[in-house]
């Protein structure tokens, strides 16, 4: 069975380059275009991976792994972040929050899948 | 946002554009400004918030004009059009008051193919996907353009740059594949 992974940005453009990286990798592609949509979308479905960016409105990348590392029914979910910022200072913040993963834009469709594989293992 | 006659250039502080560049400001007294060839420049403005930006590409790998999905999934045109969106953002634009104008993509020589026109129709794909309305273009034809653009304001000039001698062969700006890091 295909593993399922949720994307969220708020760029159209950039899911729709995702989902097709993704799919052309053999998994399962649904999408949220912010953190709020996110925890929406993850009321009726569970993934098996959160990807996710960080600079989007309402609620932002960090928000999001927060408030799902904070007593979420997904809170276990591997989160991976990303996004065009490549500063240490977001990273360590990102990871204390507890992503588990950093991968900085523009990104590599096979480096990515592997990426994921890893975390999903 | 809108096409100005003047530009008191003498009292701005200009800032060029260079291809691969994103930049955005809030600040009434910048003036970007860039030449493009092939080069395809997207001027973006929030007139609510008062933030403006530019950016200044050339697709690395564009896909043939017919193919639309993978023309739209371009990735390098994908992350300066995300570093522009995301400059505009963190300046308080929202993306719902951002409005755009496209410039450049000439055909600067012969033998150098379509390159002009797929980085005309990716911007216009681009904007269209992410609902931004694009207010005007100046774009194609065989001479280059000096645009000047205040982000500020929103107020754009193209000029036709008809003693720019022939093109020298363009080439994308590599941009490096970014890292992965697993915590």
């Amino acid at each position: 069975m295909s593993r399922r992974i949720l994307t969220v940005d708020d760029s159209p453009s950039m899911r729709m380059l995702l989902r097709a990286a993704l799919t052309e990798q053999g998994f399962t592609v649904f999408e949220a275009e912010d953190g709020v949509d996110a925890l929406e979308k993850l009321e009726s479905a569970t993934p098996d991976l959160v990807i996710t960016d960080i600079n989007m409105p309402r609620m932002d990348g960090f928000g999001l792994i927060e408030a799902l590392r904070s007593g979420h029914a997904c809170a276990g979910l591997p989160i991976l972040v990303l996004t065009t910022e490549a500063s240490d200072e977001k990273k360590a913040r990102a990871r204390n929050a507890g992503a588990t993963g950093w991968i900085v834009k523009p990104f590599d469709r096979e480096k990515l899948g592997a990426a994921i594989r890893r975390v999903l293992h | 946002m809108s096409q100005m006659s003047t530009i008191a250039a003498m009292e701005m502080r200009r800032l060029t554009v260079a291809q691969g560049d994103s930049l955005a400001s809030t600040d009434p007294d910048v003036l970007f400004t860039t030449v493009l060839g092939s080069c395809v420049a997207v001027c973006l403005h929030d007139g609510n918030f008062g933030v403006g930006g530019m950016n200044h590409f050339l697709l690395a790998d564009p896909a043939p004009l017919a193919d639309e999905g993978s023309h739209l999934l371009n990735r390098y045109g994908l992350h300066s059009m995300e570093l522009l969106i995301n400059e505009m953002l963190k300046r308080g634009a929202t993306r719902g008051g951002i409005k755009a104008r496209i410039y450049g993509g000439a055909k600067m020589r012969e033998g150098l193919g379509e390159i002009g026109q797929c980085n005309i129709e990716f911007a216009r794909r681009f904007l269209a996907n992410e609902r931004i309305p694009v207010l005007g273009e100046d774009v194609g034809g065989f001479s280059a353009r000096r645009v000047e653009f205040r982000p500020k304001a929103g107020l754009a000039r193209c000029k036709i740059v008809s003693s720019q001698p022939p093109e020298r062969l363009v080439k994308p700006v590599p941009v490096s594949i970014g890292d992965v890091e697993l915590f």
